[in-house]
Parts: C-alpha cells; sequence; structure tokens
C-alpha cells in the first residue's frame, strides 16, 4: 500500500517529470507499482525507474488498460502513479472505480487547452477490501 | 445519509443491514466516497438539487443473493436500481431515475457461462464487459466475435437491455436484435427464464428464443420490471474477410434513389454489414457533424464549385473475398446509372486481423473494444471536454431521403433558434435493422444554469420531433417522461400498458421506477418528485 508520504512525493516531483526532467523521475517514490505517462505531456523517459515500470502511451488508454492495468487491477495491490491528460485521467479513473480503486490523489500541472484538457498528475490505489494489498 | 423518498431513517438502516447479512458488509456501500462513484458524471442535473442521486449501492454476487436483495427491498418497499456496469454514459451512466435508490450493482456478477463455438452463442451474467468477453475470446482461440459499442467498456446484458449498438453484421449490430434468452429475477424474487430457457433440461436456450406463448424478453428491454441475471447472444463467426466501399453522386436530387436502393440491396443481403448515407459536401469542416441541407440548386452548385459530391452510400461487407468482391461489384452495377457517379473502393482486410491491421483500423468495426474514442472525441473536431461530457439524442426517423431532408433540416433549424450546441449531427445511422437513427451529441456542463437551458431546449426538441412522427429509441433519465410522451397514440395507451405490467408484477414499485417512464402507483402523479 503506497504510503502517504509516496503520494505526497509523487505529487512533487511529478511537475518536474512532466516539464521533461529525467533526473526527477529518478527521485519518483518507490511505493508505485507501476507509472502510466502520457507522451502528450511528458517526454519520452526510461521505460522503467529501480524496477518499476514506466507504461508509455499517447492519449488512447485502451492498450495500457487492457495488456496491463486490468490484468493488474484483478489482483490486490497495484499503486498506479500517472501524469495524463485529464481526458485519459477519466477514463482510467471510471475503469478504476469498477475495480475497487480510486484516484487518491491528483494535481493539475498546466492550462486546460481549448478543449478543456489538461496535464494532470495522480495516484490511484486499491480502496476496496477485496483489493487492498 | 440520504434515504429513499418516503422511508424512514431507521427502516432504511435496517434494509441496508439486512442487505448486508445477504451480500456481506464490505458490498454495501453508503459512504459519500463510494456513492460518487455512482453519480452520472454526464448528468444535465449536475451538483444541483434535482440531480439523480443513489442512497447506496449493493453489489451482490450471484443469483442467490439478488433474490435476497430483492425480497429485503420488497419487503421493506426499498426503491432499488440495478445496473450491469453503468457505462452507458451519456444515456445515464450509473445514476438511479428516482433519486434515493439503492443501486444494485452487478459488476460481481462477471462470468462467461458459456461460448459455444458451433452454435456460435454465448451465455453470460450482466457483469461481464466486452473488453472481458473479447479476452476470453482470444484467451480461448474462439472463432467467434463479439459486436461492441464505441467506447466497448460497458456490460453485454446492459448495453443490450438498453438497446444499445455497434458496427458489425445486421443481426449482430443492434444488440437487442442478438439477444437469445434471458434469466431475470423478478420483483417478488422469484427466477424466471424466458424462451427454451424456461424448459428444464432444454439445450435450446441460446437457439430459438421466442419459446412457447407471448415472447416475453421485451418485458426486460429498457424495462422496470426483473433484475436481468443471465442473458443469451448470438455471435458472428469470424468472416474471412472485410470489405468497404463508397459511392458518390453528385445532384441533390439523387439522394431519393440512393436511399432506395440502399434498401433494396441491404434487405435482399446483398450486404450484410453496416451501410451509410453521408454528405461530403456538407461535412467539409467537420465530417462528424453534417450542416443544414440547403435548397436543390444551392446544394448542386455547392458540389459544383468545391468537386465533392452531394451525398456517399457506403457500403461493408464481411465474408469469403470471392463472395464480398462479387456482392461489391454487384452494388456497383445497380449504381452505374446515376450520373458522374464515382466508385471508391475501400479497406479491403483479410480476417484474422494482423498486428499492423489491427493498429491501423476502427476496432469496432472487426468486434474489438476500445476506448479510443474518449481521446479522439477530446482532440477531436469540436470543443468536446469529456470531463464534461454529452447527451445523446437519438430519434427514429424515416428510412428514405425525404426523412433525411426533413430531419436534417428541422433539427439543425431548431437547434440553431433554441441555441443548442452539437458536437456531432449524423441524421442515419443505422446500427439497427431497418431503421435510421438520427444521432446529435449534445454537450453537456457543470453549470446549472448552461444545463437548464439545455434542459428546456431538449424538451422543446422532443416535443418538436413528436409532432413530426420521431421518436426517440433512447435517452437520459432526465427526459424519460417526456420521450415516452411521445409516444402518445390512444390517449397514451403504451404508457398505460406498461403500467398496469409494472402493477401487475412490481406492486410494490420496487424495482428500477421511472425508467423510460414507467413509474409505480405510489409515484406514478409526481413522477418521483
Amino acid at each position: 500500500m503506497i504510503s502517504r508520504r509516496d503520494v505526497i512525493k509523487w505529487g512533487a516531483v511529478a511537475p518536474a517529470i512532466a516539464a521533461g526532467s529525467q533526473a526527477a523521475f529518478a527521485q519518483a517514490p518507490q511505493g508505485l507499482d507501476a507509472f502510466m505517462l502520457d507522451t502528450r505531456y511528458v517526454d519520452s523517459l526510461p521505460t522503467e525507474h529501480a524496477g518499476i515500470p514506466a507504461i508509455c502511451f499517447a492519449g488512447d488508454v485502451t492498450k495500457p488498460w487492457f495488456d496491463t492495468l486490468d490484468p493488474a487491477w484483478r489482483q490486490r495491490g497495484y499503486v498506479l502513479g500517472g501524469i495524463t491528460g485529464s481526458d485519459a485521467l477519466f477514463v482510467l479513473q471510471s475503469l478504476a472505480q469498477q475495480q475497487g480503486r480510486r484516484v487518491v490523489s491528483q494535481t493539475q500541472l498546466g492550462e486546460k487547452d481549448e478543449r478543456g484538457v489538461y496535464p494532470v498528475s495522480w495516484v490511484i490505489a486499491p480502496v476496496h477490501p477485496s483489493v487492498t494489498a | 445519509m440520504t434515504t429513499p423518498p418516503g422511508m424512514t431513517d431507521a427502516d432504511f438502516a435496517d434494509g441496508l443491514g439486512a442487505m448486508r447479512s445477504a451480500v456481506g458488509a464490505d458490498w454495501v456501500f453508503d459512504q459519500p466516497a463510494d456513492l460518487n462513484t455512482y453519480r452520472d458524471f454526464y448528468s444535465v442535473l449536475w451538483g444541483e438539487p434535482e440531480e439523480k442521486r443513489a442512497s447506496a449501492a449493493v453489489a451482490p454476487a450471484n443469483v442467490e443473493e439478488v433474490q435476497q436483495v430483492v425480497r429485503i427491498a420488497n419487503e421493506r418497499q426499498i426503491p432499488i436500481y440495478p445496473i450491469s456496469t453503468g457505462r452507458n454514459l451519456g444515456y445515464g451512466g450509473s445514476a438511479p431515475v428516482l433519486s434515493g435508490s439503492v443501486v444494485l450493482d452487478l459488476k460481481r456478477m462477471n462470468r462467461i457461462l458459456e461460448v459455444n463455438e458451433s452454435n456460435c452463442s454465448c451465455l453470460v451474467e450482466p457483469g461481464v464487459s466486452y473488453f472481458d468477453m473479447y479476452r476470453h475470446l482470444q484467451e480461448t482461440g474462439s472463432k467467434l466475435w463479439i459486436d461492441c459499442p464505441d467506447p466497448g467498456w460497458g456490460s453485454l446484458v446492459g448495453n443490450a437491455l438498453d438497446s444499445g449498438g455497434g458496427y458489425t453484421a445486421a443481426g449482430y449490430r443492434g444488440h437487442w436484435e442478438a439477444v437469445c434468452g434471458i434469466e431475470s429475477v423478478m420483483a417478488d424474487g422469484e427466477v424466471l427464464r424466458t424462451g427454451m430457457g424456461a424448459l428444464p433440461g432444454s439445450e435450446t436456450w441460446q437457439q430459438y428464443r421466442m419459446g412457447l406463448g407471448p415472447c416475453l424478453d421485451g418485458l426486460f428491454r429498457q424495462s422496470s420490471l426483473g433484475v436481468v441475471t443471465k442473458m443469451g447472444f448470438y455471435m458472428f463467426p469470424q468472416p474471412e474477410a472485410y470489405l468497404t466501399g463508397s459511392i458518390d453522386v453528385f445532384r441533390y436530387e439523387d439522394l431519393e434513389e440512393l436511399v432506395d436502393l440502399l434498401n433494396e440491396l441491404e434487405y435482399g443481403n446483398l450486404f450484410n454489414g453496416m451501410p451509410g448515407i453521408g454528405s461530403p459536401v456538407l461535412s467539409q469542416d467537420n465530417p462528424i457533424a453534417m450542416t443544414m441541407i440547403p435548397p436543390a440548386d444551392e446544394m448542386n452548385r455547392m458540389v459544383q464549385e468545391t468537386g465533392l459530391a452531394a451525398w456517399r452510400a457506403s457500403f461493408t461487407f464481411y465474408g469469403p473475398e470471392k463472395v464480398i468482391r462479387a456482392q461489391w461489384e454487384h452494388v456497383k452495377e445497380r449504381h452505374a446509372h446515376f450520373q458522374g457517379v464515382k466508385f471508391n473502393e475501400g479497406d479491403f482486410i483479410t480476417l484474422p486481423l494482423s498486428a499492423e491491421d489491427m493498429e491501423r483500423i476502427a476496432k469496432p468495426r472487426f468486434g474489438v473494444p476500445s476506448l479510443e474514442i474518449f481521446f479522439v472525441g477530446s482532440r477531436g473536431f469540436g470543443n468536446f471536454n469529456p470531463s464534461d461530457g454529452h447527451i445523446w439524442f437519438s430519434a427514429v426517423i424515416p428510412r428514405s431521403g425525404k426523412g433525411i431532408i426533413e430531419a436534417n433540416r428541422v433539427m439543425r433549424r431548431e437547434c440553431e433558434r433554441l441555441g443548442l450546441d452539437l458536437f456531432m449531427f449524423a441524421p442515419a445511422v443505422t446500427c439497427w435493422t431497418r431503421s435510421f437513427v438520427l444521432f446529435a451529441a449534445v454537450p453537456v456542463y457543470k453549470d446549472p444554469a448552461k444545463n437548464q437551458h439545455l434542459r428546456e431546449s431538449v424538451r422543446e426538441i422532443i416535443d418538436i420531433c413528436a409532432q413530426h412522427g420521431w421518436g426517440e429509441y433512447r435517452c437520459p433519465p432526465a427526459f424519460m417522461d417526456d420521450v415516452m410522451d411521445a409516444y402518445s397514440f390512444g390517449d397514451h395507451k403504451l404508457r398505460r400498458v406498461n403500467e398496469q405490467i409494472k402493477d401487475a408484477l412490481d406492486p410494490n414499485g420496487i424495482l428500477s421506477a421511472g425508467r423510460y417512464g414507467v413509474w409505480p402507483k405510489h409515484l406514478r402523479d409526481g413522477r418521483g418528485a
């Protein structure tokens, strides 16, 4: 289970990651099981940090969700940190709720574009007893 | 804690306690953070006192637990509102029609009970999503396809019960049309099976839909009469190949014959995929929003000036290559006499899909669920923000050229007069057999004043459409009473018969009160207000 400290730490480093700092990525917290990085807002980064995989995608969450998140969310645990567009977070949030998970932290990282979409960092963690670690 | 209308806090707490005993305490939700997930995120009443909100949610694991919950609700007259996965955004999501209802969340009932390869059918529980089924088919090496809506995150059962639509072959893409066999827990807690499922030992539940006597499947479509716990579907055997083609014609006057020919060819089984009728010249600025159809001479002048077709009929074929190429040749021959006609052969794809094809195709056309539409929508052709969302306005119009022209003009004119934004407008969607459904996506907001204007405008549009004989096939909860009012033949006999059935099968009025304008007796006068 991610600690409050890890959530705060993720919130602290996420803006720097979104700004393209690979050094910030190296400081990402250990409490996460994976990073989800939307390449519309985050430049390419190493595919993992300290053994924690970074799942990169470009707005459409279908493949990362089907290949990785859905199987992981059927198990207990799995804390996910992300920097994505708010549109992608909306979809992930809806899917997470179905599987006993919730957005426990989110921070807007930039201005809305003309369509109202903005970059956001977030943590989705298990909250229902059936999936908490 | 919100309580259902007319209940004391103590009685409601007692009911929830009994439900906890039935399903386990972890599966009864009554805290604000949990209940927030059962809101309709695209509600046109968002944040207003009238927003439809659940008082609690209960998630049973199996039919027996559903029966227990229904009996508990019936004994105490607690309104309950079954959902499968609650993903039908734009048509109500997870929220009940009657505020204060307990959402009966069937997400845990997610077993694929059977996929029968030789019968090309399946039997599933309501929590099975299109993605679940697709994963199962992939993992088992099945040769069958599902037909999925777009996005494909919802439930097979829920989408079919709502009459949702997809994009593959006729007989499958109208999801209610592909249903074969239903199991439902009735308001008294007993279990009904329709069709051949009523015959113990039958192996034909997913073959012969009608069974004996009145066909009762329809009791459960868009209804408030039962909790569907199993549903059978016909499945599409994977074809050998896929082919698309389109035909451009260049005169305003060609539309009537173009539609007549499309109808004849489809009803004669000369093609089996989803057809389309569009207008390149009227969709120059936005390919998903046809503009107002102008008078004939003006439209013909636009065609001459731009070189774009006045109308485009599109065809999709699934089957053996030899067959579908011959069908496309025949379709072209039948259109050869149109002045200046132009034929466009589109994709030809052999199946199963290669990895390369998978990256470039429109997945729902191949029974592959996707979430891409949220991304396409947000980067798309209008100022569409999914966090504010949209509702669908979807009226059945005559399947004719005249029908398209009249519906386009009336809708465009009236929406402009009312200041009603549309980010998508397609007057002839063909998911459902022998039908054109006019689709308009209306953006919703988190701003009560804007939403009030939206609601008043949509109600006026519903009324205007009804005056032309166009009725919605499906709608968000805020408009269900208005749409049912439009089906007024015989002094609203349709609604009155539905109410008689409701009173007979659910005398305490506990199930899905108000769904599609059918209220239980004790709420009928005020319609849940």
